[in-house]
């Protein structure tokens, strides 16, 4: 192992040349593979020197000790050495440490509503991958990570969860199309055995028949006849199971996962509550109520003591007098009837219009309706 | 036509109606409101309409629409006194609301024999009344009860704008809709308000749910009693049990209900009170309930429900709340926000239940109780003027 390997890491240093010849001597013991072609190499991820199976043996087997590498200080456990999946080590280490943050940064793009976020989270990811694999600001991106790590306990346990889930059922499905084909194949061959055997059938039946001494011509035809009528049937039969699995094949597409981002939920915020429900009667154009009128009647009214004990509202009554009396003005049934038929030809479905909206376009003077002013019936509230 | 200068009054037309009915000059329009009977299925109609009071029916131009038929038979009676009021009444009024939160009467038809058929909204889930009482079952929120009871306060708030008293409101007259909403049905009761001087029964609104100054045989009364009612609506809810259930069920016991949870009305708190006909001077005198009197009863719906059900059950009609400002107080828009339809408590009953409703007389309750002798349907028409 070079000297460069042990100090940093640099990409750039390691070249298949490399590989060849330094990369195949122990750097603690220095037997090649040239003369033990049964060499091993092992490493440990916390410093990823390699070392050959019988050094690791040697010095790690009584427990933890220093690794033997000059300059290199860490303390080195036997149980955490292993075959290295890749002969180039950085490439190793990198993907320690990818699925090290893989395995806490386990959010799924559905998860995310808009593309932004996603991406947003995306580069984060890959920021602190970068920083830990380059040793860029080391304990600050650990701070980082281990934060992360405790604010997400919960959402992380359960993606993993969730990652092992679609494993397992992959897996099943995998499992169960190798076995379909299988079966697939199976029939396959006996259907061709079976045709074979028919085809030798029929042959033997002609010749039987010949030999009994039937019209030779037509002993041909027919054992033709059967031959094709068979064949016809088991195309036939192919066919519909060809259907059969097609139908079974998009039924399954059914419950395929289509992954992405999450449908796009607008969480608009709340609207303040209206215990009016949008309705509104402050359209009085044509008059105002005042709070006293001075006429006998009103008057009068107002100075009955029974009238007043019992909760009669004058006020209701002059109001409702105006608004009946100006109900009706600026009201045009012919502009009204164009808008509707607008409307209308917009609004196929338009449900039945009310009745009491008739009532008040043919009387004028229907108060009631008059005065309800645009009201917004969908809102509940 | 163009602006009047005079009064600087705009030229567009002020008040927009929501729906307008079709003519029958212009034939692409679809057919008139009038012809929604034609719509109905012949054979369903018939189905539905024989022998029942109740059924639903599906609309030819839209299968999905379902629309319950009440039917009113039409007996021998009406040739002497025409139809009844009730029937009259409740076509006259449905026919004028179209709220969100009033049954719609889509249209009226006869059939054979000159029965009377009302084309009504379909609401399935039977009513409010069925959720208090379903104790077992049903649990609710302060914020499902603030959701019920604003609907019930905007249809209350819609009539008396159009100056229609409903003067009939409890829960069993509450029904609900597939999707939650709150219907405010049973106009049989209802009439507009009357003019000074006009008199009106005092023999209205279902016992339990009538105000003070009709049981003082008040003859001149206005929105104020409706809202009573609501408030009394309002405490059944929370407490999930009857306000003033006075057992038996009669005036005098009710006023003493009244005295006693509310407070003995008194000219001091009530001016003019001794001058009402039934007024009947007290024994002895309650004072007011205080407000943390109130609180013992229905902490649950939180202080500011408590000064909002004080307000509408005040003894006074005066000072009683009207529906507007019952509407403007600020227990609707205070935490917790009214819920949302979807998450209201529902308990389907199907068409039989609407049915049972709707059949219902006035001022009956539904554990069938003969009571009917004693109030509401029997009006006297004398003094009714309606």
């Amino acid at each position: 192992m070079s000297r460069q390997a042990q100090s940093r890491p640099q990409p750039t240093t390691r070249r298949p040349a490399d590989s060849e010849g330094q990369d195949e001597i122990c750097p603690v013991c220095k037997s090649s593979r040239y003369l033990t072609p049964t060499l091993r190499f092992l490493i440990n991820p916390e410093c990823y020197h390699k070392f050959c199976e019988s050094c690791v043996d040697r010095i790690f087997s009584h427990g933890p000790a220093p690794c033997p590498i000059p300059g290199c200080h860490k303390t080195l456990r036997k149980h955490k050495f292993r075959t290295p999946t890749f002969s180039d080590l950085q490439v190793e280490r990198e993907v320690d440490i990818r699925k090290k943050v893989g395995a806490v940064f386990n959010r799924r793009e559905e998860e995310f509503e808009d593309l932004r976020a996603y991406n947003d989270y995306l580069n984060e990811v890959e920021d602190i991958t970068f920083n830990l694999i380059n040793k860029l600001e080391v304990e600050e991106t650990e701070k980082r990570f281990k934060a992360y790590q405790r604010a997400h306990e919960r959402e992380i346990t359960e993606n993993a969860s969730l990652a092992e889930q679609e494993r397992a059922s992959f897996a099943a499905l995998q499992k169960e199309e190798r076995e379909q084909a299988r079966s697939r194949r199976e029939a396959a061959r006996r259907e061709d055995a079976e045709e074979k055997r028919q085809l030798e059938e029929n042959r033997r039946d002609v010749l039987n028949r010949l030999a009994s001494g039937q019209d030779a011509e037509s002993v041909a035809k027919a054992g033709q006849q059967v031959h094709l009528k068979k064949r016809m049937d088991r195309a036939a039969a192919a066919e519909r199971q060809r259907q059969l699995q097609a139908a079974s094949a998009s039924n399954g597409s059914g419950n395929v996962v289509i992954k992405g981002l999450r449908a796009k939920q607008k969480q608009e915020p709340e609207a303040s509550v209206d215990p009016f429900g949008g309705l509104s009667f402050e359209g009085r154009k044509y008059y105002a109520l005042q709070d006293d009128y001075v006429w006998a009647g009103v008057q009068e009214t107002k100075a009955d003591v029974l009238i007043g004990a019992g909760g009669y509202d004058v006020g209701a009554f002059t109001g409702r007098a105006l608004c009946e009396a100006f109900a009706g003005l600026g009201v045009f049934v012919g502009d009204e009837m164009d808008e509707r038929d607008r409307e209308k030809m917009g609004k196929e479905n338009d449900e039945m219009a009310t009745k009491g909206a008739e009532v008040a376009a043919t009387k004028g003077g229907n108060a009631a309706k008059g005065k309800v002013k645009d009201v917004k019936m969908e809102d509940p509230f | 036509m163009a602006t009047s200068p005079a009064f600087d009054v705009p030229a567009e037309p002020p008040y927009k109606r929501q729906k307008t009915s079709s003519e029958p000059m212009n034939p692409s329009s679809p057919a008139p409101v009038a012809d929604l009977a034609e719509q109905l299925d012949n054979q369903e109609r018939k189905k539905y309409v024989k022998g029942k009071k109740i059924g639903s029916a599906h609309l030819v131009s839209d299968p999905q629409k379902l629309v319950a038929i009440k039917k009113i038979k039409v007996g021998a009676e009406v040739k002497a006194f025409g139809i009844s009021y009730d029937s009259l009444r409740e076509i006259k009024f449905l026919q004028e609301l179209d709220h969100p939160n009033i049954i719609k009467l889509h249209a009226v038809f006869s059939s054979k024999g000159q029965n009377l058929n009302l084309v009504l909204e379909h609401l399935p889930q039977g009513d409010l009344l069925k959720l208090v009482q379903d104790t077992a079952n049903i649990s609710y929120t302060p914020a499902d009860i603030k959701s019920w009871m604003l609907m019930l306060m905007r249809a209350t708030y819609f009539c008396h704008q159009n100056f229609i008293l409903h003067r009939d409101i409890k829960p069993n007259n509450l029904l609900i809709a597939a999707n939650g909403e709150i219907k405010l049905a049973d106009f049989g009761l209802a009439r507009s308000f009357a003019d000074p001087f006009q008199p009106m029964t005092y023999n209205t609104v279902t016992t339990w749910y009538r105000p003070p100054e009709l049981f003082f045989q008040a003859q001149y009364y206005g929105g104020r009693v409706d809202i009573w009612s609501c408030g009394c609506v309002f405490a059944e809810l929370i407490a999930r049990d009857v306000l003033f259930r006075a057992w038996p069920e009669n005036e005098i016991n009710m006023v003493k209900l009244i005295c006693e949870k509310v407070g003995t009305p008194t000219d001091d708190n009530w001016p003019g009170v001794s001058k009402l006909k039934g007024y009947v001077t007290p024994s002895e005198v309650i004072p007011i309930r205080s407000k943390d009197q109130w609180m013992m009863g229905f902490r649950a719906i939180g202080e500011t429900g408590v000064d909002l059900l004080m307000k509408m059950l005040t003894l006074d009609p005066r000072k009683r709340l009207s529906a507007e400002q019952v509407l403007r107080h600020s227990f609707w828009t205070e935490s917790p926000r009214p819920s949302r339809l979807e998450d209201l408590p529902k308990k389907g009953g199907g068409i039989e239940a609407m049915g049972e409703e709707l059949k219902k007389k006035g001022g009956e309750l539904p554990n069938g109780s003969a009571r009917g002798d004693k109030i509401a349907r029997k009006i006297d028409f004398g003094a009714m003027n309606g």
